[in-house]
């Protein structure tokens, strides 16, 4: 809260033996209120709808978003702008599934072109192709990224060593419907998939067996793993529910107003945010499970959602072929966001 | 009345020149060496990693010459699924992922204006 009279100019020494020229632009008394309205930002650049998108880890370069998109070209963005970095350019097909390693050095895609690529996420250059029988629709880095995991229309789990690409990559059969999901859990000793059987199975690595498995009345539509906290969000029809990771134990669940295709879990646990046909963003507190905002602004059905590894923004992509990012706590200068106050105040400081 | 939150610029785009991953940014020029991995798997020195530019270099050159040379001539493309075509080789685009062609005899005709998916073909053929 600021209270301001007249225009001031103060000269200011500082500690650091720079002086500082303030200048204080158009002051006005004023109280400030801190009810801000959500301005998403917009990117835009793929041509066909959007239909998965993951963040990196925390790196000294910030942190990045792939985003997969049916018009083949997965794009690589900075994480906290959404400034395009550059385009992965080979799948001949729809890119169903995209993923980035923890670093930001290397992603993975998977497509409709039966084949799943990685990638060098600094160069752009493509650095494995692995073919496979039919449609991939997931692809997993394990932490240490030496281990990809794929799955897709064939119905099969596979595991590739990266560094021994020719190597035929470990199976695990089991699911009787195209495979949605396959993730990595239990630091990286399980793994986690969800079908258009209706099923989410957990499997154990060495073994390949099935150590549980949940059965549902639809089709899940996404499934989020949150390693800290063992934390698995599953959306459904009009619900998303949240899973104790190696149990598979249900938490709790909650039904949105529209049929939802994706939902993401804040990294404090303290928010979740959803998004499906009816266009919009909704937000929860994951504790009493209220909503507390929902908004407006695709033009199609939101395919996927995520928050960022800080937790300060969280991005959609939509049919629209657009990518959204929305703050979590809106108000606050954070990336593009600047938080200016009422009555056009703005503090400039100029460095000598 | 709630005052929508402020924006300091909108978020870049896509260049339409280029795919991007700018070789000038800091993370580009700290984590990118070579971009032969066998290189960084043997931590070869400095003076090795000259050599090889200087090959790259010549191989790149060479490369970039033949493309010149093929320009208005018959080409013979082999390509993937037993495809043999001759065309009369154009021009490629910059990260050589097409190949302009002008006549492209095909089983079902001839195509007077082609583009060729570089990724398709296994190898070409051309009389200087």
């Amino acid at each position: 809260m600021f209270l301001l009279k007249g225009v001031l100019s103060i000269q200011a020494q500082s500690t650091l033996s720079n002086t500082f020229n303030l200048q204080f632009v158009f002051c006005t008394e004023t109280k400030v209120s801190m009810a801000m309205r959500q301005t998403p930002l917009t990117c835009s650049g793929h041509t066909r709808p959007v239909v998965d998108l993951a963040f990196s880890g925390i790196t000294p370069y910030g942190y990045f978003l792939i985003s997969a998109c049916k018009d083949g070209k997965p794009m690589l963005r900075q994480g906290d702008t959404g400034d395009w970095i550059g385009t992965f350019l080979g799948h001949k097909g729809a890119v169903w599934g995209a993923t980035l390693n923890k670093e930001a050095t290397k992603a993975a895609t998977a497509a409709a072109d039966f084949t799943a690529k990685v990638w060098d996420a600094v160069s752009g250059d493509e650095v494995l192709t692995l073919a496979h029988k039919h449609i991939v629709k997931s692809v997993n880095f394990t932490q240490d990224s030496s281990c990809l995991l794929t799955g897709g229309n064939d119905k099969t789990i596979r595991i590739y060593d990266i560094n021994k690409p020719e190597a035929e990559p470990q199976e695990i059969t089991g699911h009787t419907s195209a495979i949605k999901k396959a993730l990595w859990c239990n630091n990286d000793t399980q793994i986690l998939s969800a079908a258009d059987d209706k099923t989410v199975r957990l499997w154990d690595r060495t073994s390949t067996a099935v150590v549980k498995q949940l059965s549902f009345d639809m089709s899940v539509s996404s499934m989020e793993y949150i390693p800290d906290g063992e934390v698995l969000v599953i959306t459904y029809g009009k619900t998303i529910a949240f899973y104790n990771a190696l149990s598979l134990d249900l938490i709790k669940t909650v039904d949105a107003p529209a049929s939802i295709h994706s939902a993401s879990l804040h990294p404090d646990k303290d928010f979740f945010v959803a998004g499906g046909d009816d266009f919009k963003l909704y937000k929860y507190d994951y504790s009493t499970k209220e909503e507390l905002e929902s908004y407006k602004g695709h033009f199609g059905p939101v395919h996927c959602v995520r928050f960022s590894p800080d937790g300060e923004l969280y991005a959609s992509g939509s049919e629209d072929g657009t990518l959204r990012l929305w703050q979590t706590e809106v108000g606050k200068t954070y990336g593009l966001w600047k938080c200016v106050l009422p009555g056009e105040f703005a503090l400039f400081h100029i460095e000598h | 009345m709630r005052t929508p939150m402020s924006v300091l610029r909108l978020p870049r785009g896509p260049d339409p020149n280029s795919r991007g991953f700018d070789p000038d940014s800091p993370r580009f020029i700290a984590l990118c060496s070579t971009t032969i991995s066998s290189s960084t798997d043997t931590e070869t020195d400095s003076v090795q990693i000259g050599e090889e530019q200087c090959a790259r270099s010549m191989l790149r050159e060479s490369f970039l010459r033949t493309l010149i040379a093929m320009t208005n001539k018959q080409v013979q493309f082999y390509m993937y699924e037993r495809v043999k075509v001759n065309a009369v080789f154009v021009a490629s685009d910059i990260d050589v992922l097409n190949f302009q062609v002008s006549d492209l005899q095909t089983p079902i005709g001839v195509q007077k204006e082609a583009l060729l998916r570089c990724q398709d073909v296994i190898l070409y053929s051309f009389d200087l």
